[in-house]
């Protein structure tokens, strides 16, 4: 950010000062227009406040905003400022996670209003751990960010095979397969089910990121994955990049 | 199986004699030399002479057992995926519903208490270095399980069979390890189901320290144990020589897996370390209290089935305890917490009366620099103060365990060596309260020349083989190196020294053809 716009910006910020709520009153969303509503949410977002973004949700909803405006201006952007302070450690694991239930209750209200509309959602994913492999902490970070990050993402747990992925790819059609492996002995696993994809003539149907500790860039191309993530925002940043590449080239 | 190995104790110094003895001729320096180059033989273990540090009152320890007891008998623990575990804790009087097996209070306790040896054996193929596991001894292994390697020519590059032979080379070169450990680094390049096959391989080929044996699959604890039979000789049920690493699913949780593994291990009398590896905060709550009575729990439960498979089989109470970063999911290591979580389930270990196993040398560091070696430090300490009876992971950790580092193996083994001295304790023994010294010595002179220094200098203080400590400009003179790189230099020195340990060539034969036959007889896989 420039400085000049950082000025502005923090003039605005005083200029609005008198009128903002101090932390921890209670506020009537309703008698917030619709960009201090929106300011509004982005704080509840922040502060993980599941209820509050479903009811600003409504509010705007009712006040005739389109799903794709609430989803984009309210939403989105409230989880990636939530992205910019986790990456600036100023925000903790525990209040990324708040942030990001919050954000699948308002989700949860746009869904259905969205596919209604044809609007674009921003992507969804099927991820799981590996066969053989029960490491899953790393994998529910990354589900974690990817739903703060807007993304529908269906879990499939540890241990999956490449029939569990298959048939997950197959119900929800998502944009993306997210692997996620820890030992050397089933990252191989990866390349099984990209293997079988391309058998099945589905390699192309979806975006394949892949990820965990011990794998790198190199073994990433080499199964033939899309991309490696090596932590958790990446893996956010990337999938938001490469649905949105593939929309533009579609 | 209780009698334990006597350790080879360092030769206690000449007693002092007052003045001047007569005096003898000492073969000048060639004799001299050749002393100085051949270092005492090394014990095989250490033995603690100093009481452990308690950091919880016992009011304090018997709540943490109480909130275990909770947690196993509300809460429950998941076999996952092994039938034949529900069926034994069924009849064993456990509630069992679908997979969740509630215990009463109290059951695992005694299942183990009943049946559970305090101290054990594990026989090594030299028998003078069997160690034991338990009691007043502390056995150091090298780091596990690292996908890895790292060396400062070479940088950080995945391990390779070559690698994995390294490591036991040196691992046996170092006198500090007493233990060759298992998968010292995964040796990536061979396919996934024929590695284990290399790996005890290469223990018993390139070592003749204690080992451990492969836990990936149930068929691949099996092959080990053959392979322990074939270098041992005969049936192993009167003989422990395994002691492998068996790890819960944390949090709650014990999978097929390491469940078979286990099964098998224990069937054959070979021991397991039966380890909850914890990261408080994601796979159990975020206060050590917390973590100890859920690491209590899963631990009763998984010794406890030991047990249930085969009365008083050899096993020990395993404990691995780092955390994950509220701020940012990175697994942390070295910190104070970790530290206080192993003072805690040490003393929850010895209430059980069983060996335990924990700490080490961790750190989460890319490179051998001071974040490692205050880590690491930050976590031996407590592991010694602790009297911890198995350190695995006691030499080599780096980034945290995806890397073996090479010359942090090296740094960190010289450490050992100085944790045996403050295990040892103090000696106040005639000649450690030194009172001749004091009425020899010229008053006022210094005690360089002093028949007490003459006949203790040797081995009065612990001499570190890679700090320096030379003064400036000598240290300039030699290449202005750190500790890493004249740790890299060692590590290569010990590699072009080393000499197999001899093995009988039928054995060698017998082994050799059981690895070919077995990797003949399966398709490469992977995973
Ligand atoms: C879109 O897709 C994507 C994108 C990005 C993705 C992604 C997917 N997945 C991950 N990412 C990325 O984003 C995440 C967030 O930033 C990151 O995820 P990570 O998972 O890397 O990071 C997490 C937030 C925190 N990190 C972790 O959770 C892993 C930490 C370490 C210490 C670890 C743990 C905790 C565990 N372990 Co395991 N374990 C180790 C690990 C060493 C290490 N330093 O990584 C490692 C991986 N384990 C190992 C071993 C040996 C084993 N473990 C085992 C078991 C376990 C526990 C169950 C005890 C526990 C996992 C509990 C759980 N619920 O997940 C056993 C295997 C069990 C099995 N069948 O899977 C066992 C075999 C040990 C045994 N003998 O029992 C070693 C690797 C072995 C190898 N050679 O490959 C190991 C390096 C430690 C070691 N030195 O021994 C990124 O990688």
């Amino acid at each position: 950010m420039n400085e000049a716009l950082q000025m502005n910006e923090a003039l605005q910020m005083t200029s609005i000062a008198a009128d903002e709520p101090e932390a921890g009153d209670d506020i009537d969303l309703a008698s917030l227009d619709d960009s201090e509503l929106t300011a509004q949410m982005h704080d509840d977002l922040y502060d993980g406040l599941g209820e509050e973004i479903v009811e600003g949700v409504n509010i705007l909803l009712e006040r005739g905003c389109s799903a794709d405006k609430v989803l984009n201006d309210a939403l989105v952007e409230g989880m990636r400022i939530v992205g910019v302070d986790f990456r600036d450690g100023i925000l903790f694991v525990p209040e990324v996670l708040l942030a990001a239930n919050a954000m699948k209750s308002g989700m949860a209200i746009l869904r259905p209003l969205l596919a209604e509309t044809g609007a674009k959602p921003v992507g969804s994913v099927v991820i799981g751990t590996v066969k053989g492999d029960i490491h899953d902490i790393g994998k529910n970070l990354v589900a974690m960010m990817l739903e703060g990050a807007g993304f529908d993402v269906w879990d499939l747990g540890i241990n999956t095979d490449a029939d569990e992925f298959l048939t997950a790819l197959n119900e929800h059609k998502p944009d993306i397969l997210g692997m996620s492996a820890l030992l050397t002995t089933t990252m191989p696993y990866m390349k099984v089910v990209i293997d079988t994809l391309v058998e099945k003539g589905l390699r192309d149907d979806y975006i394949i990121l892949v990820g965990g500790a011990p794998l790198n860039e190199e073994f990433g191309s080499a199964i033939g994955a899309d991309a490696y993530c090596r932590d958790a925002a990446v893996a956010a940043e990337t999938a938001k990049e490469l649905v949105s590449a593939r929309r533009f080239t579609a | 199986m209780k009698e334990p190995a006597t350790p080879n104790e360092p030769a206690t110094p000449n007693e002092p004699s007052a003045g001047r003895g007569p005096r003898r001729r000492g073969g000048g320096r060639a004799a001299r030399q050749a002393a100085r180059a051949t270092s005492t033989p090394a014990a095989p273990y250490l033995l603690r002479r100093v009481p452990p540090v308690d950091i919880l009152d016992d009011e304090s320890l018997a709540m943490i057992e109480r909130n275990a007891e909770t947690i196993l008998s509300q809460v429950g623990i998941a076999f996952q995926g092994f039938p034949s575990a529900l069926e034994l804790w069924r009849d064993a009087g456990a509630d069992v519903d679908g997979e969740l097996v509630k215990f009463p209070p109290g059951l695992c306790r005694q299942i183990i208490t009943d049946n559970a040896p305090e101290v054990y054996t594990q026989h090594a193929r030299n028998p003078a270095r069997s160690v034991q596991v338990g009691g007043d001894a502390t056995v150091f292994a090298p780091n596990y399980g690292s996908p890895f390697v790292m060396d400062l020519d070479n940088g950080r590059r995945y391990a390779t069979l070559e690698d994995f032979k390294n490591v036991v080379k040196l691992t046996y070169s170092l006198p500090q390890l007493h233990h060759s450990g298992g998968t010292v680094c995964e040796p990536v390049d061979v396919p996934v189901n024929k590695r284990h096959l290399d790996m005890v391989y290469s223990h018993i080929r390139y070592s003749d320290k204690p080992f451990m044996g492969s836990v990936t699959a149930a068929e691949r604890a099996t092959d080990s144990i053959e392979m322990a039979r074939i270098a041992f000789g005969g049936d192993l049920a009167d003989r422990t020589v395994m002691t492998s690493l068996i790890n819960a699913a944390s949090p709650m949780r014990w999978d097929a897996t390491m469940l078979g593994a286990a099964t098998n291990y224990a069937r054959a009398n070979q021991a397991c370390m039966i380890s909850p590896f914890i990261l408080a905060g994601a796979m159990a709550p975020v206060t050590v209290a917390g973590l100890a009575a859920q690491a209590l729990a899963e631990a009763l439960s998984g010794m406890a089935y030991l047990q249930l498979v085969r009365p008083s089989a050899p096993m020990v109470f395993g404990m691995f305890a780092a955390s994950m970063s509220m701020a940012t999911g990175a697994p942390t290591f070295g910190t104070p917490e970790s530290g206080q979580a192993i003072y805690v389930m040490a003393a929850l270990a010895r209430r059980l009366g069983v060996p335990f196993r924990s700490g080490g040398q961790f750190t989460a560091s890319k490179l051998p620099d001071a974040q490692a070696a205050y880590e690491s430090a930050h976590t031996l300490l407590p592991t010694m103060q602790a009297g911890v009876h198995f350190v695995l992971h006691a030499a080599g950790w780096q980034e945290g365990g995806l890397a073996l580092g090479y010359e942090k193996l090296i740094l960190d083994a010289d450490q050992l060596g100085a944790m045996e001295v403050l295990a040892k304790g103090v000696d106040v023994s005639d000649n450690g309260q030194a009172m001749e010294a004091f009425f020899t010595n010229p008053q006022g002179e210094h005690f360089l020349g002093n028949q007490h220094t003459l006949a203790n200098f040797e081995t009065a203080f612990w001499r570190s083989d890679i700090a320096d400590c030379a003064s400036y400009e000598q240290w300039l003179d030699e290449g202005s190196l750190s500790a890493a790189d004249r740790a890299n230099a060692r590590w290569k020195q010990l590699l072009a020294d080393y000499e197999p340990p001899p093995i009988d060539d039928t054995i060698d034969e017998e082994l050799r053809d059981y690895v070919a036959r077995r990797k003949a007889e399966m398709p490469d896989e992977i995973g």
